[in-house]
């Protein structure tokens, strides 16, 4: 174990200005709410950090270790399940259950991994989706421990006190603060395993599990690992939105949507990247939310508020966001099997190859030495 | 004393089909033996019995003198055996230099330690000035190469190398020869599958001749060359091709 | 007892439908290679337009048959020409991500044109059925039954008959000898889209006058095509047929003697155990 943590440790191709670079635009998206507290926006805000942490934390087995989960729903819901039942019937701060949700989750990934981990492709992706639905199910049915179908609703979140100063869980500020949190630490995470001996293993495994395996990689238990490390903060992610939304029922929780989702915004921004959630989230999250609630537009001065497309979106299209998720998957798959990230890195290569062709007449391009 | 590796009375049987039958040999420290056959003889199931891909179906198989059947192939690998495939399996979308430090990483936790081993083995196995191209887009020549620089990475005792001229041209063939002859001078023990004969005569210091699933002889190149056994099977197998 | 052989016979009787969008999904695996995540969006189509026609026409859903198969099969034949046939050699997690998009496409744009109230098709015989030995077999279950035996049996007599089906099943065996053969494996392909489209059509038209019809329908009955898909041995047809029924059976036996809430839930528990210990299926002999 010790030998995993030191893998964690010392990553490689650091660099100052990017680390800077990131560093200066957490501070400018935390600046956000000193200029517009206007709920609407803030809920745009929230959803895509939410989305975020969602997505990356899918990539990490999805896109680096390569194991196409479609039931992530399982350890999102666990989440909600977790932090919603223990702060409603024992009156235990979120900020314990979030992180008994993560503790809760991992435990049922290693059940799940050591049973679909054993399957390879399409049969993985078909064992992952059963695992979800006989959770949903499971919590549909066994009303005295989930309360089924009804659901659980929250009625208030305690205040987080500390010496220093009190948080009052009331509007959206403190959910825009937790969730960017969330979204940053999921996100550096993800930088830590790309650039470790970890994310190396799980690459090599997703490119080829055998010569992975003839190479001294032990795959069940690297893709364990991963799926544990995702898991965990799927479920923050599951427990923060109970938080926010404050109800939960197992169709909102272990829905195969939920699943879905996870993995389009991997593949809508490229997946196995670390940009590639961020970028999927805001495409998705913008999209889906602009069909949904067009009003966010007026709040943030794009539209007027007697807009006819306001009006148009909400008579016609409020529906119709799901509608709009298929189509952009289809066209990425067919179009863009990189997602917007491989689009922009193709771009660019075309400019800078037309940029180098420009002086010099087109030779054989010589390998650099 | 116990040889370096021991195949004793390995059988593997696939359902009714027995792909090995009861094969035993010895390869000594710092030798080459070279494991030929007609296509279909086993030879390839052999390497995934002794790697801990398949577990035989009776037989033990005794690596510096322990028992490692039943072992994973990452184990078998940590031990200092490995194999590298007939069909090459590159990492695709990860760079030559990273296909190889994939390799290195099972002796140090260290990405820049890794990093320089890597580079090392490619200058060994030529390939150096293609640290930066995707794994996925190297010819098959290079690919080959790619192969056997990541098998060495892994700082192995025991190299096997499964066809690693299939499909080679004789240039780049012969660079592969010199580099196994080069590195049986480092000490390495190497068991080679080949089909070519004039390179297996070459680089082996022993042969072993497999015949379906059966080991048919063992002995030196010219033992070998002029057993009676062998011609047949190889005249059989020229005559049905 | 009476209990026990009143659940396995509608056990039997819905089975035979879960057996037919079985054989459609694979007819599809066993000729392309494809994992059709939409099969079940394509039973929802296949309902609307019998409920459609029921609603405008007053057609009965039996005898619509006629004009929703048709229907079914140009709409496949469409799909796999326009979308499918670009991802045959993709990556099978493409595969998957481009039949799911295709799901919600076609779930929410029903959705939009007919919103997501529950439809009901009340025949006059609907809520009908007949005693047999004490046992009470209900009309349009038993109609679908024999509908899908027929269907069924036409199927095969087609696949072992006729040139073009010994052509599809030559495909399903092994696509690049088939090609040698001289086969067009591209309309093979085409056709057996097409036909799996129809067979998750007709399973909607007959599933019709005995369920809610909803946009979102489609979505268990996907995962129950795969369980029985799988039960049966992936690209077997005989094998989907009994796996159908050991669903419906299961299903039946587990609403009654473990709870009606975890009927479902039992069988995806029985379907992970066959991934795990009996991975080519019931018959199958191997998936690779």
């Amino acid at each position: 174990m010790s030998s995993l943590l030191r893998s964690l440790r010392t990553p490689r191709g650091f660099s100052a200005p990017a680390f800077l670079a990131y560093l200066a635009v957490i501070g400018l998206v935390a600046l956000v709410p000193q200029f517009s507290r206007k709920p609407l926006i803030l809920h745009m805000w929230i959803m895509v950090f939410l989305a975020i942490a969602q997505g990356s934390a899918w990539n990490i087995v999805g896109g680096y270790a390569g194991q196409y989960s479609v039931g992530h729903a399982a350890y999102f819901g666990i989440g909600a399940y977790t932090t919603m039942l223990l702060l409603e019937l024992h009156q235990i701060a979120p900020w314990y259950g979030i992180g008994l949700s993560m503790l809760n989750a991992v435990l049922l990934s290693v059940v799940i991994g050591s049973i679909t981990f054993r399957l390879r492709g399409p049969y993985f992706v078909l064992a992952s989706i059963s695992m979800a639905e006989i959770i949903r199910l499971a919590a549909l049915h066994f009303k005295d421990l989930t309360r089924g179908a009804e659901g659980i609703l929250l009625n208030g979140i305690p205040p987080l006190e500390t010496p220093w100063f009190t948080v009052k869980f009331l509007g959206k500020v403190p959910f825009f603060y937790t969730s960017l949190g969330l979204a940053v630490i999921v996100i550096s995470v993800t930088w830590f395993v790309q650039h470790s001996k970890l994310g190396y293993t799980f690459q090599a495994i997703r490119e080829d599990q055998d010569a992975a395996h003839s190479l001294g990689i032990n795959p069940t238990l690297h893709k364990n690992l991963a799926l544990m490390l995702s898991a965990a903060f799927t479920a923050a992610a599951g427990s923060l939105f109970a938080l926010y939304v404050r109800f939960i029922d197992p169709n909102i929780a272990f829905g195969i949507d939920v699943s879905v989702q996870m993995v389009l915004i991997c593949i809508i921004g490229g997946i196995g990247t670390i940009l590639g959630p961020v970028v999927g989230s805001v495409v998705l999250v913008l999209l889906s939310e602009s069909l949904r609630n067009p009003k966010w537009l007026v709040q943030a001065g794009l539209l007027a508020d007697s807009s006819p497309t306001v009006a148009f979106i909400e008579a016609r299209l409020s529906n119709a966001h799901v509608l709009f998720y298929g189509v952009l998957v289809v066209v990425v798959v067919l179009f863009a099997p990189e997602g917007f990230l491989g689009l922009l890195r193709t771009a660019v290569a075309r400019v800078k190859k037309r940029l180098a062709a420009k002086p010099t007449p087109p030779s054989q391009p010589a390998a650099a030495a | 004393m116990s040889a370096f590796l021991e195949i004793k009375n390995v059988s593997k049987r696939f359902g009714g089909l027995a792909a090995n039958s009861d094969v035993s040999f010895d390869v000594g420290l710092g030798e080459i033996v070279g494991l030929i056959g007609p296509n279909g003889a086993g030879k390839t199931t052999l390497f995934n019995c002794i790697t801990g891909f398949y577990a035989p179906t009776s037989g033990d198989v005794l690596f510096k003198g322990v028992r490692i059947n039943g072992l994973q192939p990452d184990a078998v690998c940590r031990l200092g055996m490995v194999r590298t495939w007939q069909k090459v399996r590159p990492l695709a979308k990860m760079t030559v230099l990273d296909n190889v430090m994939v390799g290195a990483l099972v002796r140090t936790h260290s990405l820049r330690v890794a990093r320089q081993v890597a580079q090392e083995q490619l200058r060994v196995v030529r390939l150096d000035h293609k640290s930066h191209f995707l794994a996925g887009s190297l010819p098959i020549g290079e690919r080959k190469k790619l192969e056997v620089g990541r098998v060495l990475a892994t700082k192995p005792e025991l190299l096997l190398l499964d066809e690693v001229m299939g499909g080679l041209n004789q240039a780049e063939s012969e660079e592969i020869i010199l580099l196994i002859l080069e590195l049986k001078k480092l000490g390495l023990t190497q068991v080679v599958i080949e089909h070519d004969m004039k390179a297996i005569m070459r680089l082996s210091d022993r042969l072993v001749v497999l015949n379906s699933g059966e080991k048919l002889a063992e002995g030196s190149p010219t033992q070998v060359a002029t057993n009676k056994d062998v011609i047949t099977a190889y005249l059989g197998e020229a005559v049905d091709a | 007892m009476a209990i026990f052989l009143q659940s396995l016979l509608s056990g039997i009787l819905v089975g035979g439908v879960y057996a037919l969008i079985g054989i459609g999904l694979t007819i599809i695996f066993g000729v392309m290679r494809v994992i059709n995540f939409a099969h079940g969006d394509l039973l929802m189509l296949g309902m609307y337009v019998t409920w459609g026609l029921f609603a405008l026409f007053n057609i009965d859903p039996y005898l619509s048959l006629l004009i929703t198969a048709p229907v079914l099969f140009l709409w496949g034949v469409l799909l796999q020409k326009v979308f499918i046939n670009r991802v045959l050699n993709a990556l099978p997690q493409n595969q998957i991500l481009l039949t799911i998009g295709m799901g919600l496409v076609m779930s929410n744009a029903i959705m939009l044109a007919f919103t997501s109230d529950y439809r009901i098709l009340t025949t006059s015989y609907t809520s009908s059925a007949f005693q047999v030995f004490g046992l009470s077999v209900s009309q349009p279950l038993l109609y679908s039954f024999l509908i899908t035996v027929a269907i069924t049996g036409a199927l095969f007599w087609f696949l072992q008959n006729t040139d073009t089906g010994q052509a599809i099943r030559a495909t399903a065996q092994d696509r690049d000898a088939a090609q040698l053969m001289g086969i067009n494996v591209k309309r093979m392909s085409v056709l057996a889209f097409g036909l799996g489209t129809a067979m998750a059509g007709i399973a909607g038209a007959l599933l019709a006058p005995t369920y809610y019809i909803f946009p979102q329908v489609g979505g268990p009955f996907t995962l129950k095509a795969f369980v029985v898909v799988v039960l049966g041995g992936m690209g077997s047809i005989v094998g989907a047929t009994l796996g159908g029924i050991l669903i419906g059976v299961t299903e039946s036996l587990s609403a009654v003697y473990v709870a009606s809430g975890l009927k479902e839930l039992v069988v995806y528990v029985l379907f992970l155990l066959i991934l795990l210990f009996r991975p080519a299926g019931l018959l199958g002999k191997s998936r690779t």
